[in-house]
């Protein structure tokens, strides 16, 4: 988000999804959108086939996507930023730019365009392995096909230079005039349902609700009023900087819904982390990895149980209804903070609905949402007033920064590249089954039934010269862990590459991966790291 | 502009046909094939009308309502091809509603209740087809299926997994996973699709059989998906306080993000709700190991904590990780807990991961 | 899939607007190249190179009957049992045939080298029995000719074995070269005054050739009987879309056998038509959507068509004028639905034959979504006479409203069956006479093709053999299939024969037709087997009125007509058999 926020003035997917239904060529890079977002991955699949826009699937793994895409680019993983460029090279070398949008909406474009010309097709092939000619016929379609939508995902924006990523596919949507229109745009797909929400509700070290920063003296003043209370001006520590900061800096966490003994990269850190702490609280539905280690564990409530909003990742605010009563002595999360908040002498709102009107008081963007509105059909933020219908896309006309930025990029390898004795790539993802880590669906007795362990992606020539077959129990070894797991042999990863997805605690893929952070984002890099196979003892292989 | 449907005056809007202006304005047509998320088919003849002005029987389905139009819904041709279709469907299929899991959900049930059909004119002898249990979700049975349509539609044309087609033909027709396999072997992605547009039983989910409770039996409340971040419309089915079963939320479909679709996690993969696993009470760590608290005891534990560590080592080195998973509203709460209360900006979640 | 099925496949696929389209000839060549069946891994290797699903694919395999999904013996022997075969004999040729390989219809030999087969009309109605060798044709085949026929293929060889054909030419027009040596050369063509018409054309307007044929009122020669002219008239205009021509030469209506006169004795009158015609209405490209089992006449069409590009008349820039038209021949694959032309056009499209629902009408939406229109070969083949010699001049023929010369085929208990060109509005008797009279008694006739009712030999006297009169006799002209019927016929027995043969081509798309003629299919095995009851008949009417007017093509009254007409009249008859 950081990356959006910085060149356009807004952290949040520009366009509606069903708007892909009107894009004429639509750019899927570091998104296997089928698998991770299956019904954006239909509609997709409905606009190729139905509506013919054409589609360009960047993806170092040959996706499911790549199947219908007129045009696959499969670049090493890491290598995004030189790819993005690459593409802006070819269209500005040809002049395919939109250069009345570029004068009128953007700002910067002397420096950028200077750094563009680095990246010369022959130079990206070097850097990305894919080829000049692959790469021009797709500069050809994203350019001169007409509006064009990007969509991109954890791919992306999980590198050491993340937020690099993000504003190169923000630079390509600029020059060719893709931002602020319709059926166009950059649209990260979120991975959760919400974290959108938690986003725009101040779950961020550094805002308040609707992105209003915490270094803003006027902003720090009215919440510091709205609340009561004195607030603090300096921007906290995220999540990735928290962890390793335990034991020293952060004396006690406190940990609503969330699982990071799986989630974070270099579990074995993770775990050291939390245990030097002087006391750990963790609020969830599960004895979750996590909440093992806690002082002490307290029972919320499932989103079956639950009312309240949540934002998709088209800042759509839905409102969920509770469907089941809760059962046993838990408690509504809500209350329970609230309980917590008491015994400060602080009165939070009890109700759903008494902390949401808070929210409306205020976030400017969601202040003409109300529950009543979005009974049957949520509404897109921004949405001032009770009278505005939502926005479908962001940037209409202007830019919430006023001018879009165009910035120029500087390539950078990934953190940690394969070398003599780490010989492959391994990257970690989700699989189309399972979420996240595995809390709630391995605990669906049909998808536990469907997946029940996990596994390694294994290209079948790496596969043959390490004697392995689909079943094999091999083991993955990084710099910081190994973990055993069952081979999957198949052409979806590249030669060179492995692929593990980590929703498995018991052969917990962050086990291996490295906590190198993007400098800007603090988001580590889960796509890539220097890994080996080994021998299991007693497998044969 | 109005049309005259039956003797009455009907409202419609340009671009809407009979069928749906007629049960707008709650007149019964039958439609088998026809469904709002697939639309026309040509298939059933259930909704085939008589229009004054046109010549023979009109598919109500495919007909565009015309300010003006007179249409009838129940002349003697029309009333004789639906007795025709539901005579023909019944001697086809093996339909047994005593024992189907789509009864009192079933839209060649209603049918035929509605044009008061006691017995089937024709009884065709035929061996009965095993059922097709090969699949995680999904039940599939043969006899029921009455070539609608909807499911092949949906699958090729709606989701886009193209897995399910028609093969063969005439009264050998039927529905396919890939080359003819059962669906469990098949690249089905049990997304559930084919079950939500299934007009009768031949397509049903495991999970209600499973408990033997029927679709009808349960109550429906309008649920977020709490896995990606689309954000589809479920419905979630209960009964006494126990999860049933998922499907798309319907209503207003084409405003919604997911479009009356799911995924294999938002069709099947909600039953963790009831999962034995979930946590019933506090826990505190007494000697090592976590055992059961009051909430007064977990609360007061906290507070205190709270309190001393930052009176200690101040606000800032306490930590609060907040949740994607979490209404806004509670992500609120607990921002402005950690702001407010505690006093400190280091609050964060996992959008990173 | 070896490397250069997928290359051929490419290539194909290249060819059509959209390459889906290729589905059905890479089907064909892939079955062709791999032992007569196309397996479950060809299957999948054809629908990634196609770029369909593989359920798609394997929708579209096991809807035309001419697809294996196994392997069968070398020589596979289908046998066209359908009305006018049965007439002929066919039985007897089957009999025969288990007999002499020591299996039933539907087994292979055990050195698999034979499997047998029945298969629907064949289109050989006047020179039935007819067998069907892999993809050719052995006619007018008796018991000894089969003994001569599986010795030599047991010798490896297809022999070459002469057909006896019966055929005449009143008008001149339509089978003007029948006889004449060498016809299907363009040289003899064009040296019998072929390819005249188009320089006439080509001078003209466009719309003055759609005119000049409106003027002629010549109907389309199909069945339906719609008059060409202004079907070309409603064709969408304007679009910014490509208009294209298609050629129905699915010839499939049982006891029909006239467009194939054309296209084996004369594919250059066809080619001229379709030049003419796709002048007329703008299009650039033409499609002939010839059935599966007339493989070999596609052949000569390819021919003929290869020819007239070498010389110019197809291609781009026709004869200097700037006019480019070019003709694709698609194989269809054994299915009688695709006659229908929205079907025809699914099936071009590389689709299941299943009808679509009207409106849309093709000349709006039809191929790829574009304006098509679609005529009959026959109705094509006329259209060079009409420009050449003028509208006038095709009104000589025939009689008011029902112009123009009319490809007959006579088949059943004629003396001498076969194919007679005669200007509609010839009487009916006149034309028995030509074929050489009734063998026997006359008992009852069906004249416009297995689905219009049938006429006894009372009712038929008097008819005149066009659209109008055989509208006021209770029947229709449809095709001008003539099926002749003597006192030996079991009317029960054609009857089920018939519905048999619906049965076996409904798509099953809409529910009438698929389960109803099925159902009817059973209540008149079980009449003619004797296990029925009076109201086992009454059942047949009561549902054959019930479809009539209710399913979504045609096809449902196709089959409820008929059979309703052949029970109604010949009532004793089916009596006799359940009493």
């Amino acid at each position: 988000m950081a990356g959006l926020a910085a060149t356009l003035g807004s952290g949040a997917m520009t366009n509606s999804m069903e708007e892909v239904l009107k894009a004429k060529v639509i750019l899927v890079i570091g998104s296997n959108t089928t698998w991770n977002h299956p019904v954006f991955g239909s509609l997709i699949k409905q606009a190729v086939k139905h509506h013919g826009a054409k589609l360009i699937v960047c993806d170092p793994r040959r996706i499911d996507l790549v199947k219908i895409a007129d045009v696959w680019l499969q670049q090493r993983n890491g290598s995004d930023v030189a790819l993005l460029s690459g593409l802006q090279h070819i269209i500005l070398r040809e002049g395919w730019e939109a250069k009345q949008y570029i004068q009128e909406r953007c700002e910067g474009y002397d420096e950028y365009r200077q750094a563009i010309e680095f990246y010369t097709p022959e130079k990206v092939e070097e850097l990305t392995g894919v080829k000049a000619a692959d790469l021009e016929a797709a500069a050809r379609l994203y350019a001169t096909s007409g509006v064009a939508a990007l969509y991109y995902c954890m791919g992306i924006t999980q590198h050491s230079h993340g937020v690099d990523n993000v504003k190169a596919c923000v630079n390509l949507a600029l020059i060719t005039g893709n931002l602020g229109v319709e059926g166009g745009g950059v649209n990260p797909l979120r991975g959760q349902n919400n974290v959108q929400g938690a986003c725009d509700m101040g779950g961020l070290p550094n805002v308040f609700t609707g992105y209003q920063p915490v270094t803003n003296a006027a902003a720090v003043e009215k919440f510091s009023k709205y609340w009561n209370a004195p607030l603090s001006d300096k921007v906290g520590l995220t999540l990735t900087q928290m962890i390793p900061a335990c034991g020293e800096a952060i004396r006690m966490l406190y940990i609503m819904g969330e699982n990071p003994m799986v989630s974070d990269p270099n579990l074995h850190h993770v775990e050291e982390s939390l245990r030097k702490l002087d006391f750990l609280v963790v609020q969830d539905i599960f004895l979750t990895e996590t909440a093992r280690l806690a002082d002490v564990v307290l029972p919320g409530v499932s989103f079956a149980e639950k009312l309240g909003t949540i934002s998709n990742t088209e800042r759509r605010v839905q409102l969920s209804n509770p469907a089941l009563t809760p059962r046993g002595n838990v408690r509504q999360d809500y209350e329970i903070i609230a309980d917590l908040a008491t015994r400060f002498g602080h009165t939070f709102p009890r109700t759903p609905a008494g902390l949401f009107q808070e929210i409306r008081d205020l976030t400017p963007s969601y202040a003409g949402i109300t529950y009543d509105r979005i009974r049957d059909v949520g509404i897109q933020w921004p949405c001032p007033t009770t009278e505005h219908p939502g926005t479908r896309f962001l940037h209409a006309g202007k830019f919430a920064r006023g001018l879009a930025l165009l910035t120029p990029i500087a390539y950078k390898p990934p953190a940690e590249e394969p070398d003599g004795k780490y010989d492959l790539v391994l990257s970690t993802g989700r699989i189309y089954e399972h979420f996240h880590t595995g809390s709630m669906t391995r605990r669906s007795s049909i998808l536990d039934a469907v997946v029940r362990t996990g596994h390694v992606e294994i290209h079948p020539e790496l596969a043959s010269k390490h004697g392995i077959s689909t079943g094999d129990q091999v083991a993955v070894a990084t710099r910081r862990g190994r973990i055993v797991t069952t081979a999957l042999v198949t052409e979806r990863v590249a030669r060179g590459s492995i692929f593990v997805p980590f929703h498995f605690a018991e052969a917990a893929a962050n086990t291996l991966t490295n906590d190198a952070l993007d400098p800007v984002a603090k988001i580590p890099e889960f796509k890539v790291c220097a890994a080996r196979l080994e021998r299991v003892s007693g497998c044969g292989c | 502009m109005r049309l005259t449907i039956d003797g009455r005056s009907v409202e419609a809007v340009p671009g809407q046909t009979v069928l749906d202006a007629a049960r707008a304005a709650g007149i019964y047509i039958p439609a088998l094939c026809y469904h709002p998320k697939t639309g026309k088919a040509g298939r059933c003849r259930a909704c085939v009308v008589e229009v004054e002005g046109m010549r023979g029987l009109k598919e109500s389905c495919a007909l565009e309502a015309k300010d003006g139009m007179v249409v009838h819904t129940a002349t003697p041709k029309v009333m004789e091809t639906r007795r025709l279709v539901v005579d023909l469907l019944l001697a086809e299929g093996h339909h047994n509603c005593i024992s189907c899991q789509a009864n009192s959900s079933c839209e060649l049930q209603d049918m035929v209740y509605h044009l008061g059909v006691e017995r089937p004119s024709f009884l065709i002898e035929s061996e009965p087809t095993p059922l097709d249990l090969s699949s995680p979700g999904i039940v599939r049975e043969a006899d029921k299926c009455i070539h609608c349509g909807r499911c092949v539609e949906a699958c090729q044309n709606g989701v886009v997994n193209e897995v399910l087609a028609f093969a063969y033909r005439g009264s050998h027709a039927k529905v396919v996973c890939d080359d003819d396999v059962p669906m469990g072997e098949s690249t089905c992605v049990q997304c559930g699709e084919c079950v939500q547009v299934c007009p009768v039983g031949a397509l049903v989910l495991k999970q209600p059989r499973d408990v033997r409770i029927r679709p009808h039996e349960t109550t429906a409340t309008k649920v977020t998906c709490p896995y990606c971040g689309v954000g589809c419309q479920i419905d979630l089915h209960t009964k006494d306080n126990r999860y049933v079963f998922a499907m798309a939320h319907e209503g207003q479909w084409e405003k919604q993000p997911n479009k009356g679709m799911l995924c294999i996690k938002g069709r099947f993969g909600l039953d963790f709700v009831d999962s034995p696993d979930r946590l019933r009470t506090p826990l505190i760590r007494r000697d090592g190991e976590l055992q059961e608290a009051t909430w007064d005891e977990a609360l007061d534990l906290v507070a205190e904590r709270l309190k001393a560590t930052k009176e200690q080592h101040g606000a800032d080195s306490i930590g609060f990780f907040t949740s994607a998973k979490v209404t806004n509203e509670e992500n609120y709460a607990l921002g402005r807990f950690a702001r407010a209360v505690i006093g400190t900006n280091n609050i964060d979640h996992c959008a990173r991961l | 899939m070896r490397e250069e099925l997928s290359t051929a496949i490419e290539s194909i696929a290249a060819r059509y607007p959209e390459r889906r389209s290729a589905l059905l000839p890479a089907l064909h060549l892939v079955q062709q190249h791999s032992g007569g069946f196309v397996g479950a891994e060809d299957l999948a290797a054809i629908a990634e190179v196609i770029g369909v699903p593989v359920s798609e694919a394997y929708g579209v395999q096991t809807y035309y009957t001419m697809f294996q999904r196994k392997k069968l013996g070398k020589y596979h022997l289908q046998v066209d049992t359908n009305i006018p075969a049965m007439l002929a004999g066919a039985e007897a040729i089957v009999n025969h045939l288990e007999r002499a390989l020591g299996i039933t219809v539907g087994e292979t030999t055990a050195d698999g080298l034979f499997t047998l087969s029945t298969v629907e009309c064949l289109a050989s109605c006047g020179t039935c029995p007819v067998i069907q060798v892999n993809d050719r044709y052995y006619e007018s085949m008796t018991p000894e000719r089969t003994d001569a026929l599986l010795a030599s293929l047991r010798q490896g060889v297809m022999p070459d074995m002469p057909v006896v054909a019966h055929f005449h030419s009143e008008c001149g027009v339509l089978m003007a070269r029948r006889g004449m040596p060498n016809a299907t050369d363009i040289d003899v063509y064009v040296a019998s005054g072929g390819y005249r018409a188009i320089d006439r054309a080509l001078e003209m307007e466009p719309a003055k050739v759609v005119g000049e044929v409106k003027a002629s009122n010549l109907r389309g020669r199909g069945g339906a009987g719609f008059p060409a002219g202004v079907k070309w008239g409603f064709l969408a205009r304007g679009t910014g879309k490509p208009t294209y021509l298609i050629c129905n030469a699915d010839e499939g209506e049982p006891g029909t056998f006239k467009d194939r006169q054309i296209m084996q004795f004369d594919p250059h009158l066809l080619i001229e038509g379709m030049i003419i015609s796709g002048y007329a209405v703008g299009a650039a490209l033409g499609f002939i959507y010839i059935r599966g089992e007339f493989a070999w006449i596609a052949e000569i069409l390819e021919r003929a068509i290869a020819q007239a590009r070498s010389r110019g008349l197809l291609g781009t820039n026709i004869k200097g004028t700037g006019f480019d038209f070019d003709i694709i021949v698609h194989l269809g694959a054994g299915a009688y639905v695709c006659g229908e032309e929205t079907a025809l056009i699914e099936s071009l499209e590389g689709k299941r034959g299943n009808p679509r629902l009207k409106p849309p009408f093709p000349a709006v939406v039809g191929v790829y979504g574009c304006p098509t229109v679609v005529n009959n070969v026959e109705t094509l083949a006329s259209v060079p006479f009409i420009i050449e010699h003028g509208a006038g001049q095709f009104m000589q023929f025939g009689t008011a409203n029902n112009f123009g010369p009319k490809i007959f085929g006579i088949s059943g208990h004629v003396k001498r069956p076969g194919a007679y060109e005669f200007p509609l509005g010839t009487p009916l008797a006149r034309l028995l006479e030509a074929a050489g009279g009734v063998d026997g008694e006359l008992k009852a006739i069906i004249v416009g093709g297995l689905s219009v009712p049938i006429l006894t030999a009372e009712e038929a006297k008097g008819l005149l053999m066009d659209y109008d009169s055989c509208l006021k006799y209770g029947t229709m002209l449809g095709s001008g299939g003539i099926m002749v019927m003597n006192e030996t016929t079991s009317i029960p027995k054609v009857a089920l024969r018939a519905i048999r043969f619906y049965a076996h081509e409904s798509c099953g798309q809409c529910t009438p037709c698929r389960q109803g003629s099925h159902t009817v299919a059973m209540l008149l095995e079980r009449i003619v087997a004797g296990r029925g009851s009076r109201v086992d008949i009454d059942r047949v009417l009561q549902l054959c009125a019930a479809i009539k007017g209710t399913t979504l093509c045609p096809t449902g009254d196709a089959f409820a007509v008929p059979i309703e007409a052949m029970v109604t009249k010949f009532r004793a008859e089916f009596e006799a058999l359940v009493d």
